[in-house]
């Protein structure tokens, strides 16, 4: 092989691994600036102007407006708390706590940010919604089947994700900041 | 060739190629926000021009628009575009839980944000500048009697301001879409 072929040979075959790599890297989501409490995983500074060029590739990939820094914090988990994707055909316990904000909402989507279609027609619950224990405490149920109680159904077969959103939320700078007993665990309580 | 001389022409084949990876690989990251055609921006783009208020669907299974957009929310945006001047943007607070208002640059950072809670006489309101803007609006200040906007310097000429509200209860999110249509951005003169 000439010289020349094998010069050609190389780029072809590094800029192929090169696209390669960034896609991949950018659809598992950003992984630096990325924070993580238990199954749940923060851009933490996705809404703001020093953002790392990853995150910021994120962010323009998807299409998603950002929260700013100082409106609140995005959390999401695709996974329980033993670390097992979020499942359609298991039945979530999320609860009993949320960290500290004016508002948060708890919502179901898929694995591309999008509301999944159901009956009731229900996306989500705001923090001044849902049915509460005396101790403040609350049990959202995210199952495909009614449950009673706070129940967010999931419409779809398959993986979902939760979105949980903290509005004004003292924590939203510091996201890294965040105790792991202040957010909602998921517990799995049993599968079809 | 021996055996040794070809490995080393190997190994030195796989560096190469690992380079041109990484090369491709940052080069790719960095220049995605510049080239990205469905970003944020572009896609409130395709819903109206420049300077009008815009209400945003209700986030649903049928919405994929915006990836990650809270149900529980109303927005609405107005797109400037600061080449003919400073902007200036309002927002009336309402009877919603909790309403921001932030500030997007073209290539999706957040460059600033204010809530409700910052609010004089239930009224959000910034003028977005241009540095060079600001340096005029400065020279002409009266130091007996300043400005008492709140001047924000865009991190590029063009880009959007967004008003979340956030309805309390589901049956309040008339309310909420009524107050996120209460944005404007108005072309605001400079001094002359």
């Amino acid at each position: 092989m000439t010289t020349f072929a094998k010069a050609i040979l190389i780029c072809a075959l590094g800029l192929a691994l090169g696209l390669w790599t960034s896609r991949a890297i950018l659809e598992a989501g950003a992984p630096f600036g990325v924070v993580s409490i238990g199954p749940w995983r923060a851009a933490a500074k996705a809404g703001s102007l020093d953002a790392d060029p990853y995150t910021l590739a994120v962010i323009e990939r998807s299409g998603e407006i950002p929260l700013g820094l100082g409106e609140g914090l995005r959390l999401v988990a695709r996974v329980d708390d033993a670390g097992r994707p979020l499942m359609a055909r298991c039945v979530y316990r999320v609860g009993a706590r949320a960290p500290a904000a004016r508002y948060w909402t708890l919502s179901v989507t898929d694995r591309d940010g999008y509301p999944i279609e159901n009956a009731a027609q229900r996306y989500g619950f705001r923090s001044s919604e849902i049915l509460r224990a005396a101790d403040g405490g609350f049990a959202i149920y995210v199952s495909a089947t009614a449950h009673a109680g706070n129940w967010l159904p999931v419409g779809a077969p398959g993986p979902f994700a939760l979105a949980l959103r903290l509005y004004d939320s003292p924590l939203s700078a510091t996201a890294g900041g965040i105790e792991r007993s202040a957010t909602p665990s998921i517990a799995r309580e049993g599968c079809a | 060739m021996s055996a040794g001389e070809r490995l080393g022409a190997a190994a030195t084949a796989v560096a190469a190629v690992a380079i041109v990876a990484a090369l491709t690989h940052f080069l790719a990251i960095l220049l995605i926000p510049e080239v990205a055609t469905r970003d944020a921006f572009a896609r409130l783009s395709e819903l109206g021009p420049v300077g009008q208020t815009i209400a945003l669907a209700r986030p649903s299974p049928s919405e994929r628009r915006f990836p990650y957009a809270d149900p529980a929310l109303a927005s609405a945006f107005c797109r400037f575009d600061l080449s003919g001047g400073p902007v200036r943007v309002k927002a009336a607070v309402g009877r919603a839980g909790f309403a921001s208002l932030s500030f997007h640059a073209r290539r999706g950072a957040v460059f600033y944000a204010l809530t409700d809670r910052a609010a004089t006489h239930g009224v959000m309101e910034a003028v977005v500048v241009t540095p060079s803007q600001l340096r005029a609006l400065a020279a002409h200040d009266d130091e007996d009697n300043p400005s008492q906007d709140l001047r924000v310097v865009s991190a590029s000429v063009e880009g959007f301001a967004l008003l979340r509200a956030l309805s309390e209860l589901p049956s309040l999110y008339p309310e909420a879409e009524a107050q996120a249509k209460t944005l404007s951005c108005a072309p605001e003169p400079m001094p002359k």
